[in-house]
């Protein structure tokens, strides 16, 4: 058997999967929230859109790279604060916005990555810590920029090039619309050899940089882009709720995000939607039983460490399954082209 | 001549970094015999003034059976801490998964989960809110030194903290239990070849770590007079950074940097508000860790 026959899946079956997941996010959920036309499930439906976000950003840094992350809930508030500040002082709109907080998300993460990207494994995780909650106290206390504890109300909704998105399914179809796009970027960086790359720092950061593996400046990458996503998901969250406040973007946040994708499995991208999903839709479906819904992460995160400790749907079974759907673009050398996926 | 606020300024950071060595030196044993971080430390020093607030609000001790109820507690708490939640993850003993990353991060997500669980689990049963200290325990009466205007709170904070330090360089240079402490944060695979128990020591050095930490909690309530779930938060990170500015291992380090700590953060309110001040502990773990990745009194590590 030679090499290309390994390689060459039969093609066909690629692209069913995701084509069934598209079909269910833009058609069988808009149905449904439609069908029970209830305000209280479009809200849940696009937090739900927007961790899942949030999860799969926090996935490329610390599932991919390996690289423990404990202020991510900070560059989601300084997306959000971007987007609210551009929009109330400013008066710009969200397709403006939207890209821009992503920048302004991936800037600061850049400035403070330069000097602590050097760090290692706990080091990192405090550095990052402290970035964070430094983040967090500038949003607090920054009363004149900010508006501190009282937060700021945004009065902008959705948009596109001028036509307003503001009804709840056209809202939920633009959340929907950008987190599908984002996350299919994510997809692609970590399922590729630029996520092999990172996943090479994760096992053994020495090993890699002995094999020409740039490391600090993968690291600084992943770092960047994770915050970027970040950045876009805040700006989301500013104009669709139309009021943020510190609150939102502390430490416990962080760790929310951080338990999803443990939950799910750290270094696997559908393990973490389905981490999200479900730190998400258990604790509202439990709220008839009372506010258990911080208990209720700490317990499920401390239950999946212990029992299940590769996660709901660990980084092998996913990497399998990547390999299946994106194998049909899986090409070998072809007249002097590199392998690799088209 | 010093002006006299100064001198209070510097009473007050010194009684400050006093409660957040004690919490550091939990930090630093247990990152010594397991080297891993326990996150759920600053939750024991919420569960220590919690123990003192039940405590006082059901009977009317003197303030010495407070502090020992906080000490049982904290003793009680490091022990079923260690069981719960870092126990489970030493299934293997050789060397290589002793000091694999996995079994590590997994440590500290573990103990990062059992902290909200008991922080959560204290909000439901005692609510978020500020819970106040009945007026005659708080320990804030006036006492005047020259032109210093000091609170009692100072003196019993200081007093605890350095006779709880001189207990503790006891304990580890004088006693069995201690050496085998030293021990097994030297060489854990060594000291198990010389017949050290070392889940005994382990459990040992969670409950003596946890009680520090729960006296920090107690004295801290009585002297605030604010007790609430999330306390032990902003004191556990705190703690944290004098740690690591210690240098991870050093004892006598995490102390005296904790007493920096405390000093430079009473100093600061000087000049800014109370809300920014927090910013100087974040701010000297960043310098540490660009600067000084081995801490200010570590040994030289290998990597940071």
């Amino acid at each position: 058997m030679n090499v290309s026959d390994l390689s060459a899946p039969p093609r066909g079956r690629g692209l069913l999967i995701p084509l069934l997941l598209a079909l269910l996010v833009f058609v069988g959920l808009p149905a449904m929230l439609a069908g029970f036309d209830r305000g209280y499930f479009y809200q849940i439906a696009n937090l739900a859109l927007i961790f899942i976000l949030l999860s799969a950003s926090m996935h490329l840094v610390t599932g991919v790279a390996g690289l423990l992350h404990l202020g991510h809930a900070a560059f989601y508030g300084v997306g959000a604060y971007t987007a609210a500040l551009l929009s109330t002082k400013f008066g710009l709109g969200f397709t403006v916005t939207l890209p821009l907080s992503g920048v302004v998300a991936a800037l600061i993460a850049f400035l403070v990555a330069l000097p602590t990207m050097r760090l290692v494994s706990i080091y990192f995780a405090v550095a990052t810590l402290a970035i964070g909650q430094m983040l967090y106290l500038v949003m607090l206390n920054w009363v004149e920029f900010t508006k501190g504890p009282n937060g700021i109300i945004v009065t902008k909704g959705l948009e596109l090039f001028g036509f307003s998105l503001s009804g709840r399914l056209a809202t939920y179809y633009t959340v929907a619309t950008v987190v599908a796009l984002c996350v299919l970027a994510i997809g692609r960086l970590s399922h590729s050899y630029y996520g092999n790359a990172l996943r090479s720092i994760r096992e053994d950061d020495q090993c890699a940089d002995a094999m020409g593996v740039s490391t600090a400046r993968l690291k600084m990458e992943a770092f960047t882009l994770s915050a970027f996503f970040a950045g876009v998901a805040g700006s989301l969250w500013a104009h669709m709720t139309g009021y943020i406040s510190p609150g939102d973007f502390k430490f416990s946040e962080s760790i929310l995000i951080l338990a999803m994708v443990v939950v799910g499995g750290l270094g696997s991208l559908p393990g973490a939607v389905i981490g999200a999903l479900l730190l998400i839709l258990l604790p509202e479906g439990l709220r008839a039983f009372g506010d258990f819904r911080n208990i209720m992460v700490g317990l499920v995160m401390f239950l999946s460490i212990l029992l299940l400790p590769k996660g709901l749907l660990g980084e092998v079974s996913a990497l399998q399954l990547a390999r299946r759907q994106l194998g049909a673009a899986w090409r070998n050398t072809v007249k002097g082209e590199g392998i690799g996926w088209r | 001549m010093i002006d006299p606020y100064y001198l209070q300024q510097l009473a007050i950071g010194l009684s400050l970094g006093m409660t957040y060595a004690l919490m550091a030196i939990g930090f630093t044993l247990i990152f010594g015999v397991l080297n891993v971080v326990n996150f759920a430390h600053g939750e024991v020093y919420t569960l220590g003034a919690f123990a003192g607030l039940v405590l006082i609000s059901a009977t009317a001790p003197p303030i010495f059976a407070v502090i020992f109820i906080a000490l049982a507690i904290g003793a009680m708490a490091g022990f079923s801490l260690e069981r719960i939640a870092f126990k489970p993850f030493r299934r293997f003993t050789d060397e290589a998964s002793l000091k694999s990353r996995a079994m590590r991060e997994s440590t500290l997500l573990s103990s990062l989960a059992v902290s909200i669980v008991v922080r959560e689990a204290l909000e439901i049963v005692f609510g978020s809110q500020m819970r106040s200290v009945p007026f005659e325990y708080l320990i804030n009466t006036p006492v005047r030194i020259g032109p210093v205007i000091l609170v009692t709170g100072d003196f019993i904070i200081f007093g605890v903290a350095a006779a709880m330090l001189i207990g503790l360089q006891y304990l580890l240079t004088r006693t069995r239990i201690g050496l085998s402490i030293r021990a097994v944060s030297n060489n854990p695979l060594g000291a198990k070849y010389v017949g050290i128990d070392t889940d005994r020591t382990i459990i040992m050095t969670f409950v003596v770590g946890s009680m520090m930490g729960a006296a920090a909690g107690i004295l801290t309530g009585l002297y605030y007079g604010a007790i609430f779930p999330a306390m032990g938060f902003v004191p556990g990170i705190k703690a944290f950074v004098a740690m690591v500015m210690g240098g991870l291992s050093s004892i006598p380090g995490a102390v005296i940097c904790a007493l920096i700590l405390g000093i430079s953060e009473s100093m600061a309110t000087t000049f800014v508000s109370s809300g920014w001040s927090d910013m100087v502990a974040y701010g000297f773990l960043i310098l540490t860790l660009i600067f000084f990745p081995n801490g200010l009194f570590g040994a030289r590590r290998e990597r940071v």
